[in-house]
């Protein structure tokens, strides 16, 4: 059984990976029961599983696991450390960005990729960046508005 | 007195949780002893089973058990039992369930489901509902009309594919045609396509010894899935428990019953362990339920000055393999396909049938998005041939107070206020001038009104239990189903509201569990703030009683001099005051000795009068509600490409009361850009074998943000409604009724051309344009 040794939200993991054909995504949420990571469409699309690995937002449906040897990868139970909420999630919370949920755990991440080396990403940054998920509920508004309110918290 | 909770637009009670991704998910649960599921799809649309061979696949690793239809007799539904959990001796529709793989792992399941080997004998199939109901059509339910039904709800024609005609008579149409000095008329067509809900369906089901079970799912109807489950596996409800987590969207098609029977069939060849089956989103697609497909075409005809005398409409539904989800979708498009408008005669057939196609459910504000399209179309081509806008014609025809709908109902001033609706979208949309055309983009504005009136099983109703906790914090129980639309948070307002205390004292549980959650019917319908926070208004009121009465008796006098306020009752001399939570368990005195009941109660509600139509005319008392609303909007086509951008689009609805105007805002939102999808986006595809062939996305689009209008207004009208708690009405599916046929107004505006049939693609666009410079 290969064996994948990587450091998920600062701590080191060691995980057998089953034969075959296995994704990040998976050994987050199977292996690791880091359930915060959603799957939504398994290719790359809806953007829900997106992590943050090694500074980059990827999506971890399309991640091959073994390629994640000695990676660094951040979930989003690595935000709100000790129950204190990351501003991108307080500000998804305050600007009404959230109602199924399902899509907010990959938004938060890859604009957490973005924002933490980019505090001044223009708003057509931002907007590139959200657009390369899917929201069924809200239909966007609120959630650019969440990642503006973000943008402007994380600089103070 | 002041509201204090209830028209605040306080966060949402489950925002913190879905944020730091704690919130779960039916994929987030994992029992133990749980087997994985997966399924083999038929593959080709129609044909007979030859044979099914599971023996490579039952000696793979890890494969515990291969399950078939061979031997299976059950026959599951809610008014129509016409499907078995999976195909026994035919297959309908190329997503259907052949086979199912329980194995210890998700990759062992999978590749043990490639090696079952099906052979099939290929039938003739139909996609197309007016060819399905045409004669010498391939017949794909022999036993249509001799299925177990409830019969004066659906109603089939024997030997055909038409599994229910609903039709519906008021007065004479031929005679209102007669009268009329104008006709419009046209053929549209809303294709098939996906509520596409970004969670996929998921169940886990296991069956114990003891000849009970329980089921963990993604479904928006409880309490109707445990009804089907006992019934399919002939076992008291009682011992069917079902847990429902948090959904991530469901927009109609998690709403009765899809993947679950056939989890809990395959469970049961392996009591003892759980089942869990994640749908991929291929299979959301192909397997599990989907929208629309109606093809139809309608008549109005009117007098000179804009005044309706007859509406004629017959619309063709291609529902699928199945027909049980697909009938309730019928009718309601036949109960408001004439929109908020008042029609003398109106003649409508509706007819559901049975297609080669995944099966049709409730989709967003199912019925009414396919029948307005039509009235919504039809008006703005009446207002041309009037020399007449399409706002006055509105005005002259809307329903208003006295005046009667398709079924008969007459309105009243509290159902709302439609020419206020309009004006407000007019008002948004006339802050800024239409831009003139130019070389590169077509500019144009459309409009269209629409009305929302659920259909419900007569006697559905929700309960609400409240129970008072010692320190005069609350638990607030209902069964609405969190799905995104914010039920919870509304929930907690009104239970707030109500017994006048903070709302941090109060907690509305999420997770429904249908041994301790409160019956309710199904969270469909847009009811749950309507019909819960009546059965919340009606439990916290018991609840205020009591107390009153314990505190009457600890101070000796009439419990109707007892004043309530802000969670104490108040002695009404002394003003002293005893709180809820001193009252909790009945009131103790110092030596213990305890009195009254403890503060605990449950609470319903109904909506009253609901009667099924009469089968002859479709006419009654057939629906309980409606809420109105006006929508329009101002776009840009792009002459080059054929892309629609829409620039501003204007929503007003009157909701009675916004109990929470952030959320039903982000409704509205939402609703939008969802309809906008369906207008100029989505639709199922099938290849030249019946096959479903853009089933993931991209290949299947739906918005994005860019693709979302530049800007949206959102105006709520609060008419009084008595029948509502705090006046409040039913609003979450209706912002996408009407956005089609407003998109389709604007391009027509825009570009001189009718479109009829969704979605109007770029290319379908630069094909009209290019035919009409060529004319």
């Amino acid at each position: 059984m290969p064996v994948l040794n990587f450091t998920v939200n600062g701590v080191p993991r060691t995980v057998h990976l089953e034969e075959g054909r296995v994704m990040l995504s998976s050994v987050l949420r199977d292996s690791l029961g880091l359930t915060g990571t959603k799957v939504g469409c398994g290719t790359g699309q809806c953007g829900s599983c997106t992590v943050v690995l090694n500074g980059r937002a990827v999506t971890s449906c399309t991640t091959p696991a073994e390629k994640c040897e000695g990676a660094d990868v951040l979930t989003i139970e690595a935000l709100a450390e000790g129950g204190v909420l990351h501003p991108i999630q307080q500000a998804f919370v305050d600007a009404g960005a959230i109602q199924c949920g399902f899509c907010t755990p990959g938004l938060i991440m890859r604009l957490y990729a973005l924002l933490t080396v980019n505090p001044d990403a223009t708003d057509d940054i931002l907007a590139e960046e959200i657009n390369k998920h899917l929201c069924r509920c809200t239909g966007y508004e609120a959630i650019l508005a969440a990642a503006r309110l973000a943008r402007e918290r994380m600089k103070k | 007195m002041t509201l204090q909770h209830v028209g605040k637009s306080v966060p949402r009670v489950d925002a913190v949780k879905k944020a730091t991704g704690e919130a779960c998910f039916v994929a987030d649960i994992t029992l133990p002893r749980m087997l994985r599921a997966k399924v083999v799809r038929a593959g080709i649309p129609h044909g007979k089973i030859l044979s099914i061979d599971t023996s490579a696949a039952e000696a793979m690793p890890g494969v515990k058990k291969v399950v078939t239809g061979q031997g299976c007799s059950m026959l599951f539904g809610t008014c129509l039992w016409d499907q078995p959990p999976l195909a026994v001796d035919k297959v309908r529709h190329a997503g259907e369930a052949v086979a199912v793989v329980l194995a210890e792992t998700e990759n062992q399941a999978e590749a043990a489901a490639k090696a079952v080997k099906a052979e099939y004998e290929k039938l003739p199939f139909v996609l197309d509902p007016v060819e399905a109901a045409a004669p010498g059509a391939p017949l794909i339910h022999e036993k249509n009309g001799s299925y177990r039904r409830v019969e004066y709800s659906v109603h089939p024609v024997p030997g055909t594919n038409i599994f229910h005609h609903y039709k519906l008579r008021k007065g004479e149409s031929e005679k209102g045609f007669a009268d009329a000095d104008v006709t419009v008329e046209g053929e549209f067509e809303f294709p098939i396509s996906s509520q596409a809900p970004i969670e996929p369906h998921g169940a886990i089901c296991r069956f114990s010894a003891d000849g009970s079970m329980e089921i963990w799912a993604s479904n928006q109807a409880p309490f109707v899935l445990r009804d089907v489950l006992a019934d399919m596996f002939t076992i008291p409800a009682s011992k069917v428990r079902v847990h429902i987590p948090y959904l991530g969207g469901g927009f109609g098609g998690k709403s009765d019953v899809s993947i679950e029977p056939l989890v809990a069939y395959a469970a049961s060849f392996v009591p003892g362990y759980a089942v869990k089956l994640v749908l991929t989103r291929k299979e959301v697609f192909t397997s599990a339920l989907v929208g629309r497909g109606m093809k139809g075409r309608m008549k109005i005809g009117a007098k000179k000055d804009g005044t309706f005398t007859a509406l004629k409409a017959e619309m063709y539904f291609a529902d699928g393999a199945y027909g049980d989800t697909g009938w309730p979708v019928d009718t309601v498009a036949g109960h408001n396909c004439t929109g908020p408008y008042e029609f003398p005669h109106v003649t409508v057939d509706v007819y559901g049938t049975y297609t080669n196609s995944p099966i049709v459910g409730a989709y967003r504000g199912y019925g009414h998005p396919e029948g307005q399209l039509m009235s919504g179309r039809l008006i703005d081509r009446l207002a041309r041939k009037l020399g007449m806008t399409p706002g006055e014609i509105m005005r002259k025809n809307f329903l208003s107070e006295g005046r009667q709908n398709a079924l008969g109902q007459v309105i009243k001033k509290s159902h709302g206020d439609l020419p206020g609706c309009l004006a407000a979208v007019e008002k948004a949309l006339d802050e800024t001038p239409l831009p003139k055309n130019d070389d590169r983009f077509l500019y144009g504005r459309g409009i269209a009104s629409m009305m929302k009136s659920p259909k419900m099983a007569a006697n559905a109703a929700s309960t609400c239990t409240v129970q008072v906790n010692a320190d005069g914090s609350a638990f607030v129980n209902l069964s609405g189903i969190e799905m995104g639309q914010g039920v919870q948070t509304v929930f907690a307002q009104m239970a707030a509201e109500a017994l006048q205390i903070p709302m941090e004292k109060v907690k509305s549980y999420p997770d429904v569990d249908t041994q301790f959650s409160p019956w309710e019917w199904q969270t469909v319908a847009s009811m749950q703030t309507y019909r819960g926070g009546r059965a919340i208004q009606d439990a916290c009121g018991q609840i205020i009683d009591i107390a009153r009465e314990t505190a009457a008796k600890v101070w000796n006098c009439s419990p109707s001099l007892v004043a309530y306020r802000n969670g104490e009752c108040v002695h009404p001399n002394t003003g002293e005051t005893l709180s809820l939570g001193r009252l909790a368990r009945g009131f103790m005195a110092p030596d213990g000795l305890t009195i009254g009941a403890p503060l605990g109660a449950t609470g319903w509600y109904r909506v009253p009068g609901i009667v099924e139509p009469d089968p002859e005319t479709g006419m009654g008392n057939a629906a309980g509600s409606w809420t109105f609303g006006s929508q329009g909007c101002t776009l840009r086509v792009d002459r080059q490409t054929g892309e629609v951008k829409i620039l501003h689009f204007a929503s007003a609805f009157d909701v009675g009361k916004a109990v929470n105007p952030a959320t039903a805002r982000g409704q509205v939102t939402g609703g939008v850009v969802q309809g906008m999808g369906a207008a100029l986006m989505e639709k199922i595809l099938f290849t030249d074998d019946g096959v479903a062939k853009n089933v993931n996305f991209p290949a299947y689009k739906i918005p994005r943000l860019k693709d979302a209008p530049e800007k949206q207004t959102v105006v709520l009208l609060e008419t009084p409604n008595p029948e509502g708690p705090w006046s409040a009405k039913p609003m979450a599916e209706h912002p996408i009724v009407a956005v089609a046929p407003v998109i389709l107004n604007a391009l027509r505006d825009a570009t001189g051309v009718e479109f009829t049939t969704l979605p109007v693609t770029p290319d379908i666009i630069l094909e009209a344009l290019g035919a009409k410079e060529a004319r």
